[in-house]
């Protein structure tokens, strides 16, 4: 006896990306792409898969290893009237071009008055846990969402990843699209099981902005970005086993940060953990923790915890690594030290 | 210049063991990523860049260095740190991400550093080129011998920071020398597709320095090359680019499968093998024997495995030690 | 009349085993001809698999099992 569930059909992050963008490329000439290893190959994490068979070289350009030149072109190119999608391979690359991006990409249309606009899509590749040291590792969320001028998203699942990437290339703001390289669905990276899920054949959006309850419950609320979703997820299940019911939100979003989405749950749990792979300090885990005593510091009934990284540069060893990460038992831990 | 037979020898032996390193370090790599690749797991995690084929870059290069001249080099860092004299026992264990290591594990594989010899490299393509041009200044400033070589791929001379570095190095006459590495490819993108010229020497025009390709992966050329260019350097000359046509024997990292390689690029590598073309030579030209070839072999192949075997017995860090360090 | 899902004996060269990265389907799904169905990786290359019949899917190698040159690893009904 076969369930009735017709027409599912999974995709890896990494396949949701490719197809968002052709997707995109076929319904609109100007949006193209540009970046390193993004042709032929597809795309070091898989994001740009088939694109340079459909569309070609005019429209899928592999670049020379010059973000700074290319990132800026993209600026020049949106200005003019293309759409174009870049890739920096790894956000730990932004030293050498974080100027392009965050003097140019995110604040021209302000300095034009917002007669300008800059539809730039850059995606680039987060995360770590596989031992790629402390230059291929990080994930940066605070660095860009802190700067004024560029929204910036961050999807935790194929269905996500698809509708934010077509948001992203309709949005006619530059936006910084933040893939994590643990939940692409490279076998080589290992694969998050759970990022893999159900993604419809047509194009449709997610709105940017937006966070949404991926589990509810009534005792704690758990809140995450990209791994840290599927940690939170986690430790929910363990929790449940223990008769705690945990709520568990995605922000999907960094810029626009849906901040009454996490105060209106806070105030049916009265209790806030803040999962992130950044850096703690000075980051997204203290701006929601913030937003919520802002917002009306009575609802919690114990402070916030934080399950954040450590603020040191991300170690190679295994065992150090290991230790530093967050992960579903630190969340757990978090919630039991909550209720001591 | 002409390198003499002990020099010769020097470069000989020093290929074979950068070489037998790489490839004790590409069969451990593989360990627990079979039948499924995952970079995650196994005694080397990670990423890995071997530097099969390459080596007649840092032999010919570091022939003419001393403890005290400083090398910056990139991710494929191995053969360039066995060619300046870096602790192989602790770098050994460093890429296999142990307590001895000689970092303690917190580097790894791209970000190998050893102050004893002045060895440095980065992850990051082009920042090789600054901390060069910086060491450089900083012998000029405190009249210290020493000359300061930054090595980099052909890929990174499309980086903003090498044009700032030798343009910078040359209005300040600093004795540092920039050695491209050319393998002729940026992980899938081949030099064609990426460089404006075809070959980046004459690219020293445009910073009034003098360039030179060295065609051939000869260590013999390299050492010629070089040898005038560190020459130059420490007469107080200023600056010298140089670019190397290379071979890169294996994939760009573990885990490249090269779909994107020709196929008869893919088939000529091992009849290139620099290190056969040298022994070759040794033999024919220099009068090596068999007996003598079999010393330098065994030797070489015993630093390798010391070092290997360095590393495998060594203990891990415990996992709080990643929060020591990040300052003095 | 239902279809094997097959591993093709000629996708790759080496007489080496590959693995099952992930199924792009679920137990029950309906699926067109040509779909990708799964995704498996040898050594280091990935390859898509693909639904030989239209029908209802059948899973009978998992995620992360090994497979071989040849291997059924499911079935279209």
């Amino acid at each position: 006896m076969t369930t009735v569930t017709s027409n599912v059909r999974k995709q890896t992050i990494a396949r949701a990306m490719a197809e968002a963008i052709a997707q995109e490329m076929r319904a609109d000439p100007r949006v193209f792409v540009m970046g390193e290893d993004i042709g032929q190959l597809g795309g070091v994490f898989g994001n740009t898969r088939g694109l340079f068979e459909e569309f070609g070289p005019e429209r899928v350009r592999d670049t020379p290893i010059s973000e700074t030149a290319f990132i800026g072109a993209a600026v020049g190119a949106a200005t003019d009237g293309m759409r174009p999608v870049v890739e920096l391979m790894f956000v730990d690359f932004f030293g050498v071009c974080m100027d392009a991006i965050y003097n140019l990409m995110a604040k021209n249309t302000y300095f034009s008055g917002g007669k300008l606009s800059i539809p730039v899509v850059l995606m680039t590749a987060t995360g770590g846990g596989y031992s790629d040291a402390g230059q291929h590792s990080q994930c940066l969320h605070a660095t860009f969402a802190h700067l004024p001028g560029m929204k910036v998203v961050a999807p935790s699942n194929a269905y996500d990843a698809k509708g934010l990437m077509i948001s992203a290339i309709r949005d006619d703001n530059p936006v910084i699209y933040l893939f994590h390289k643990a939940l692409q669905g490279m076998g080589w990276l290992g694969t998050e099981p759970a990022s893999i899920v159900h993604v419809p054949e047509e194009a449709y959006t997610v709105p940017i902005g937006k966070a949404a309850t991926v589990r509810e419950g009534r005792d704690v609320t758990i809140v995450g970005i990209t791994s840290g979703v599927h940690h939170a997820l986690k430790a929910a299940e363990q929790l449940d086993q223990k008769g705690v019911s945990a709520e568990v939100i995605d922000l999907r979003s960094l810029v626009p940060l849906d901040r009454e989405h996490v105060i209106n749950s806070v105030r049916k749990t009265g209790r806030l953990i803040v999962v992130d792979e950044d850096y703690q300090s000075y980051g997204v885990t203290g701006e929601i923790i913030a937003s919520v005593v802002e917002a009306d510091i009575s609802m919690l009934k114990s402070p916030p915890k934080r399950v954040a990284y450590p603020d040191i540069p991300i170690p190679f060893s295994r065992p150090m690594e290991q230790w530093a990460l967050p992960n579903p038992a630190k969340i757990v831990a978090a919630y039991e030290s909550m209720v001591k | 210049m002409t390198p003499t037979r002990e020099q010769k020898i020097w470069m000989y032996e020093h290929m074979l063991v950068s070489r037998y390193l790489e490839e004790m370090i590409e069969e451990i790599y593989m360990e627990g990523k079979t039948p499924a690749f995952n970079m995650a797991a196994g005694p080397i995690p990670g990423e890995m860049h071997l530097s099969k084929g390459q080596e007649p870059c840092a032999v010919g290069v570091c022939v003419h260095l001393k403890p005290f001249d400083v090398v910056t080099a990139t991710h494929r860092p191995h053969h360039i740190a066995v060619a300046k004299g870096v602790d192989l026992n602790k770098m050994t264990a460093e890429i296999f991400g142990k307590a001895t290591g000689l970092s303690g594990g917190r580097g790894g594989h791209m970000h190998i550093f050893d102050p004893d010899v002045n060895f440095s490299c980065s992850g990051i393509i082009g920042q090789s080129v600054g901390p060069a041009v910086g060491a450089a200044l900083s012998r000029k400033l405190q009249k210290k011998e020493g000359v300061a070589v930054a090595f980099l791929g052909e890929g990174a001379v499309n980086q903003g920071a090498f044009h700032e570095g030798l343009n910078l190095a040359a209005v300040w006459k600093l004795p540092v020398i920039f050695v491209i590495e050319d393998n002729g490819w940026g992980i899938s993108v081949p030099k064609t597709a990426s460089t404006a010229v075809e070959h980046n020497d004459i690219r020293a025009q445009a910073y009034g320095i003098p360039g030179h390709y060295v065609p051939g992966n000869n260590p013999l050329e390299i050492f010629r090359v070089a040898g005038e260019a560190i020459a130059r350097a420490r007469r107080g000359e200023g600056p010298s680019l140089i670019e190397i046509e290379t071979l890169r024997m294996a994939g760009h990292f573990m885990g490249d499968a090269e779909q994107y390689r020709p196929k008869e690029e893919l088939a000529m590598l091992k009849a290139r093998d620099p290190i056969v073309a040298m022994r070759t030579y040794l033999m024919t030209v220099d009068k090596m024997s068999e007996a003598e070839d079999q010393e330098i072999v065994t030797r070489a192949r015993k630093r390798a495995e010391a070092a290997i075997a360095f590393a495998k017995e060594s203990p891990y860090p415990r996992g709080e030690e990643a929060l020591e360090k990040v300052f003095v | 009349m239902a279809v094997d899902i097959i591993v093709p004996k000629d996708l790759w060269e080496e007489e080496v085993e590959g693995v099952i990265v992930a199924w792009l389907t679920e137990e029950g799904a309906s699926v067109r001809k040509g779909d990708v169905v799964a995704e498996i990786m040898v050594k280091k290359v990935q390859f898509d698999i693909l639904a030989p019949a239209e029908g209802r899917v059948r899973i009978l190698k998992k995620a992360d099992e090994i497979i071989r040159k040849g291997d059924v690893i499911g079935r279209i009904e």
